[in-house]
């Protein structure tokens, strides 16, 4: 929500010093890591399965969610970070075998649809369950406070989080590239029926890749429910994030996911110092334009 | 099967029009204004089904047409002449010029991308409705006059006001039902089932395309009118993306390209909202999203569907036969 009224577009201080940029910098990289394990999975099992998974954005609220109460049964980060994503990519596994699964090969906007309906059912159970106030989850002790990164002094768990997401999407793209999982996905965004063919079944695929995705997605919510406050519409937000991603990198592109996860970081970190009002209104603008003048996504690699 | 839709249609017509005559005595007010939500939300799906239903191009922004069409109300009753033609007309004007163009842009994309797409646009009017102080920032509008009919006539009682969006309803389903059953509307159903082939035979597809979206706008808008008339405020909420999303849940559970049927899934979701919630209090979203689920897992075609199922089968009993037999 924004309440800044839209006249005082150009603020007195706009001009930056060095370290504000420099700081601005890495929150956006900080920020657009984590956008990229939310937008990339997405994005993927459009590209492989066809569904446009809406719920995609639930995934990452209760992933927050379960970690945040997980946090508070063990005390433990760690174990949180380890349990809530296996705990909602079983869920995922669940909605995968016994609604999506019955949607293959249909209309692309039922799946849609279907997805939508159960946002709608996560989200209600999330404020009847922990209610509407927004949470933090505890991180451990030596993670609280600040670094001094060449002089600019930066919250340490946010270098965590950067460096931790950042490798994960490094694990991913090494997955993806190099093993053989990750060939049959490349195969299958290009191909799928081809890919049936050479005799691999494409249904353990789908359900593999549709829980592994909800996995990735509730690790993202964990950090970032670390990293900021969990709310019960966290959802909407990451999942207008992730497609406003994908509708800029293109749909099925992993690379592109990762790109337009960044540019939307950068954008949010510096957007919101420069022109709070307006930050929202241009990524609008700039999905409906990427919609208008390339459909097909600026980095779709087809 | 027309005969006999003609004769519920009249049917219920009758109910309609009786039914406030009942209030205070069989049953309270608040029916009344349920109804009339029924009928504001109708003539909106109503075109809403013309777009996504008969052409297969689902809006993920329809609020941005109901918004327009509630703000322009609400900014001419306020600010110019209380009487209900000018805020309507205005909005339908305004809504003209806005669907035109935005028919002109969306009408390059298509499926998955034509929800991206309105979904953006709409955005973009909640974020300007939610931050443009002018017209209330995200308070809205507040202290609107209740509209007259004509000078010296008002439409303060809620009797007056639900006959006259009665008649609103009634014409919109004419209109409606006209235009499915024209010429045009056979194209449309041609564009939604394949669109290279209906392209093959001659018809400008992307002309018919914008011309149902500024249709199905305007409809958008006289209803987005009427909720101003029914409710003396608006808020940006009239613009938020939810609200279009509650559009496709109730064009959904009717089942889409039917007009009877949306209308249903309207007065459904309407009713439902207002049961479950003294049932179930906070949890009856959680319901509805259930049901809707089920309903797209177990009959995509909605109720209109289900009822089709039956009577195609028979009866009732036949379809319970057949089942077990199976």
């Amino acid at each position: 929500m924004i309440l800044v009224p839209l006249s005082p577009l150009i603020p007195q201080d706009i001009v930056m010093t060095f370290s504000m940029i420099m700081t601005n910098l890495l929150y956006g990289v900080t920020i657009g890591s984590t956008y990229a394990l939310i937008a990339s999975g997405l994005s993927i099992i459009f590209g492989v399965m066809g569904v446009l998974n809406f719920a995609h954005g639930s995934f990452v609220m209760l992933g927050a969610y379960t970690g945040f109460t997980i946090v508070k049964l063990t005390g433990n980060f760690w174990v949180s970070l380890f349990l809530a994503p296996l705990i909602i990519a079983m869920l995922g596994g669940i909605i995968e075998r016994f609604m999506v699964c019955r949607l293959y090969g249909r209309h692309v906007l039922l799946t849609l649809f279907l997805t939508f309906g159960l946002s709608m059912v996560f989200s209600s159970a999330v404020l009847l369950i922990w209610g509407g106030v927004p949470y933090s989850i505890q991180v451990p002790y030596y993670f609280k406070g600040f670094i001094n990164l060449f002089g600019i002094y930066y919250p340490k768990f946010r270098l965590f989080v950067l460096v931790f997401s950042c490798l994960l999407v490094t694990f991913l793209w090494i997955f993806l590239n190099r093993s053989r999982w990750g060939l049959v996905i490349r195969a299958g965004l290009f191909d799928i029926e081809t890919v049936e063919a050479f005799g691999v079944d494409i249904y353990r695929v789908f359900r593999l890749l549709f829980i592994f995705c909800s996995g990735i997605a509730a690790v993202a919510g964990v950090i970032i429910g670390a990293m900021r406050s969990i709310n019960p519409v966290m959802d909407v937000d990451f999942i207008t994030v992730a497609l406003i991603v994908i509708v800029i990198g293109g749909l099925g592109s992993f690379k592109g996911a990762l790109i337009g996860s960044l540019i939307l970081g950068l954008g949010e970190a510096f957007g919101a110092q420069a022109i709070p009002g307006l930050a929202k209104f241009v990524t609008w603008v700039i999905m409906a334009a990427v919609l208008l003048l390339r459909p097909e996504g600026l980095f779709s690699e087809e | 099967m027309v005969r006999f839709r003609k004769f519920v249609e009249v049917a219920i017509l009758l109910f309609l029009v009786l039914l406030p005559l009942g209030s205070d005595r069989l049953f309270s007010d608040f029916y009344i204004a349920l109804f009339l939500r029924i009928f504001i939300f109708g003539i909106l799906i109503l075109g809403f089904d013309l777009l996504s239903g008969y052409c297969g191009l689902v809006s993920f922004g329809h609020a941005m047409f109901f918004g327009t069409g509630a703000y322009v109300a609400a900014i001419a009753w306020k600010y110019l002449n209380n009487c209900v033609w000018l805020g309507i007309l205005l909005g339908l004007g305004l809504n003209t010029i806005i669907g035109y163009v935005l028919a002109l842009l969306c009408v390059r994309t298509r499926t998955i991308y034509f929800v991206f797409l309105t979904f953006a646009f709409s955005q973009f009017f909640f974020v300007t409705a939610n931050s443009w102080r002018l017209i209330g920032g995200a308070d809205g509008i507040a202290g609107i006059p209740s509209p007259t009919l004509i000078p010296g006539i008002s439409l303060g009682s809620r009797t007056g006001f639900y006959y006259f969006s009665l008649a609103f309803l009634v014409i919109a389903y004419w209109v409606a039902r006209r235009i499915v059953n024209s010429h045009f509307g056979r194209v449309l159903e041609g564009i939604r089932e394949n669109e290279e082939r209906a392209k093959f035979l001659g018809y400008n597809t992307s002309l018919m395309i914008r011309r149902v979206f500024l249709i199905s706008g305007l409809f958008g808008s006289l209803a987005g009118a009427l909720m101003t008339g029914f409710q003396p405020f608006v808020s940006p909420y009239y613009y938020h993306w939810s609200l279009s999303g509650e559009f496709v849940i109730m064009e959904i559970l009717g089942g889409m390209g039917t007009l009877v049927g949306p209308l249903m899934g309207t007065a459904i979701v309407i009713f439902m909202g207002d049961i479950l919630s003294t049932w179930f209090k906070e949890a009856w979203m959680l319901c509805l999203g259930a049901i809707y689920v089920i309903c797209i897992l177990y009959s995509p075609e909605g109720i209109t569907g289900i009822i089709k199922n039956i009577s195609e089968t028979g009866g009732l009993m036949k379809l319970l036969n057949r089942l077990r037999t199976n």
